[in-house]
């Protein structure tokens, strides 16, 4: 479904320096690595916000640059990690927005795409607040309003920018379930940036570790996500075990000074 | 027969019901097409709130012609205005005709017609630079405008550039320089956009200033009567800046949907499909254009631009297809509204326009300021 080869990026200096990765129809990639590792601007290279210096993206077989934007924002839908909405929005007037690529310029949203916009909200359960205000919203909320808004599309890929960041233990697992269950029912393929390490082994086919703009590793879960892949990416001492319930690799911090602080405070 | 039809009908929609019984505890989504009572905008709403504010519009300038000192009754206003379009004589005083058809209505008209370029650039301005607090004025496009305005003015004889083209450069130079300065690599970038806007406004007035006070004093004089702000100065001009305005407004309508969309920021409007490189081109041009039109024949009257387009959309929601034609006609209607009440108010003498824009403007604008932050 979707090829990168050899992604070369840089800012003042280099972001990222050869980065490829390949993902299939139905598969669910998690994207991990510490702040600055390069993971947005991979992520904004696939969706063709930046153009990369070399390498090549290529989407079901077509390279990136040869689809026009409209088109390609037909096949991606993505979710940025943060966005303003400054001005009185109601949640399906956004939503409506992922259907834009589909429309005539001037033209007003058909049934077809009210119809994708209401399957889009409930499959987020978002149907609720339809008609608030997106600004009113909880973080919760809006979060599963936007990526409404990346489905609504129908996508083939979807890219993900920390959809969790900002959620609670529940809506995190209720957001990558949901993620999970599009990959499978609908046979759309997710890159999904984060930093739960814990939630990535759980719910991702793959796993790519990404370090300094380099790949460190990239294949299932209990394969890459281990003590020594992890420690050199991350620069933290790990515990990595196996989740009794389900099987996945369990990730716990064991930082040394941590530890010694807290025996002291518990005497 | 037809009870027998109606019965079976019936019973098909219950039978319907029943099998999708597990979606019955789903909320219902009440947004389709045929719906009503939702906010969203749709074609049928979009034509009747135009229509509406059309006839409001033509009400108001009708009215508006009508008052002054020289008074006329609306009826024999609409008769002078149909006389003079179909080239018959009205069975009204000559002189009468000649203060309706020569004097007011040139002037309601340009009231109008600058209304509505303040107006949208402003709805263009806002969306443009996600700030709802973004104006013309407020930007310091107006005074760019004026500047470039009054470089030709007092340069006639050696720059053979018209005062419109001169006012239209000074205001895309203006909101070129304004953006490049309220860049940073860091987000937020709004409030620093509305902080170049001030700074480079206030550069750019004190310029106009020095150059009206060193002007040789014939040119200071036409240039001073004109930086005041005056509607009926330059009613010959009414034709050609009419088309330049409905050009410029006619090129943000066609962009509206996308400006929806960069609304809610550059790269979600790239990775939705927006050619926002084209698009921002497009509209920061037109924008620039109309701006420039409007402040070559009226002087920089302020806060239109960003009163209207918030009233609107506080009214009907912020989707630009419906803010930017609302815009110009209620923007349209407010300055008729306030160039009434500029030439009525302490008659014989007429008050400065701007004086009445900025008095409903600058509260509306701390009420904003407030709102926002």
């Amino acid at each position: 479904m979707l090829q990168a080869r050899d992604i070369r990026f840089s800012y003042s200096g280099p972001v990222l320096k050869g980065v490829s990765l390949d993902v299939g129809g139905g598969e669910l990639l998690c994207v991990l690595g510490p702040n600055g590792s390069g993971k947005s601007t991979l992520l904004k290279i696939i969706v063709g916000i930046l153009d990369p210096e070399s390498g090549a993206v290529s989407i079901a077989g077509r390279e990136l640059s040869s689809i026009k934007r409209r088109e390609r924002a037909q096949l991606v839908g993505y979710v940025a990690q943060e966005s303003v909405v400054r001005f009185p929005l109601t949640a399906l007037e956004f939503v409506l927005q992922g259907r834009f690529a589909q429309g005539r310029l001037l033209g007003f949203e058909s049934e077809r795409d009210l119809r994708e916009a209401e399957w889009a909200m409930r499959m987020t359960e978002t149907v609720r607040f339809a008609s608030r205000l997106v600004s009113e919203l909880s973080g919760g909320e809006r979060q599963r309003v936007m990526l409404a808004r990346a489905i609504a599309s129908r996508p083939r890929l979807l890219v993900l920018d920390e959809p969790v960041a900002n959620l609670d233990v529940s809506h995190q697992v209720k957001m990558l379930d949901l993620v999970r269950r599009l990959t499978i029912d609908e046979s759309l393929s997710a890159i999904v940036v984060t930093h739960e390490l814990n939630l990535a082994a759980e719910f991702a086919s793959r796993v790519l570790l990404l370090k300094s703009g380099e790949v460190v590793a990239c294949g299932a879960p209990r394969e890459v996500m281990t003590e020594a892949n992890l420690e050199t990416v991350f620069d933290a001492q790990l515990l990595v075990d196996e989740n009794p319930s389900s099987g996945a690799p369990r990730i716990t911090l064991i930082n040394p000074q941590i530890s010694a602080i807290s025996r002291q405070v518990k005497g | 027969m037809e009870r027998q039809k109606a019965k079976s009908k019936m019973q098909n929609a219950k039978g319907a019901a029943a099998a999708s019984s597990p979606d019955s505890l789903r909320p219902p989504f009440p947004f389709h097409q045929s719906s009503s009572g939702s906010s969203r905008l749709t074609s049928k709403r979009l034509i009747v709130t135009l229509a509406a504010l059309f006839a409001l519009l033509i009400l108001i300038a009708a009215v508006a012609t009508a008052i002054g000192s020289e008074k006329v009754d609306v009826l024999s206003v609409l008769r002078i205005i149909s006389s003079r379009m179909t080239g018959t004589v009205a069975d009204v005083p000559a002189e009468q005709a000649i203060i309706i058809a020569d004097i007011r209505l040139p002037r309601v008209l340009m009231a109008v017609v600058v209304g509505a370029a303040l107006a949208v650039a402003g709805a263009a301005y806002q969306a443009l630079l996600r700030n709802p607090l973004a104006d013309p004025a407020i930007l310091g496009v107006s005074s760019g405008a004026a500047l470039g305005a009054i470089v030709a003015t007092v340069f006639a004889e050696s720059l053979p550039v018209s005062r419109p083209v001169a006012a239209f450069i000074g205001a895309l130079a203006t909101i070129a320089v304004v953006y490049a300065l309220g860049q940073s690599r860091h987000r937020g970038g709004s409030e620093r956009l509305i902080l170049a806007g001030v700074i480079v406004n206030a550069l750019l007035s004190s310029i106009v200033i020095f150059m009206v006070t060193t002007a040789a004093g014939s040119r200071q004089r036409s240039v001073l009567s004109w930086l005041i702000g005056d509607l009926g100065g330059e009613t010959s001009l009414l034709p050609i800046v009419a088309l330049l305005i409905a050009t410029g407004i006619a090129a943000i309508l066609l962009n509206a949907r996308s400006l929806n969309l960069l609304m809610t920021g550059e790269e979600d409007a790239l990775a939705l499909g927006v050619e926002v490189g084209r698009v921002k081109l497009a509209v920061y041009l037109a924008a620039s254009l109309i701006t420039g039109a409007a402040v070559a024949v009226s002087g920089a009257i302020g806060f239109v631009g960003l009163i209207i387009p918030h009233a609107v959309r506080l009214a009907g929601g912020s989707d630009n297809r419906l803010v930017v034609p609302a815009s110009a006609l209620v923007g349209g209607a407010f300055l008729v509204l306030a160039d009434t009440i500029a030439r009525t108010a302490i008659a014989p003498r007429e008050l400065h326009i701007g004086v009445i824009t900025s008095m409903v403007g600058a509260p509306v604008f701390i009420y904003l300021l407030r709102r926002t932050s």
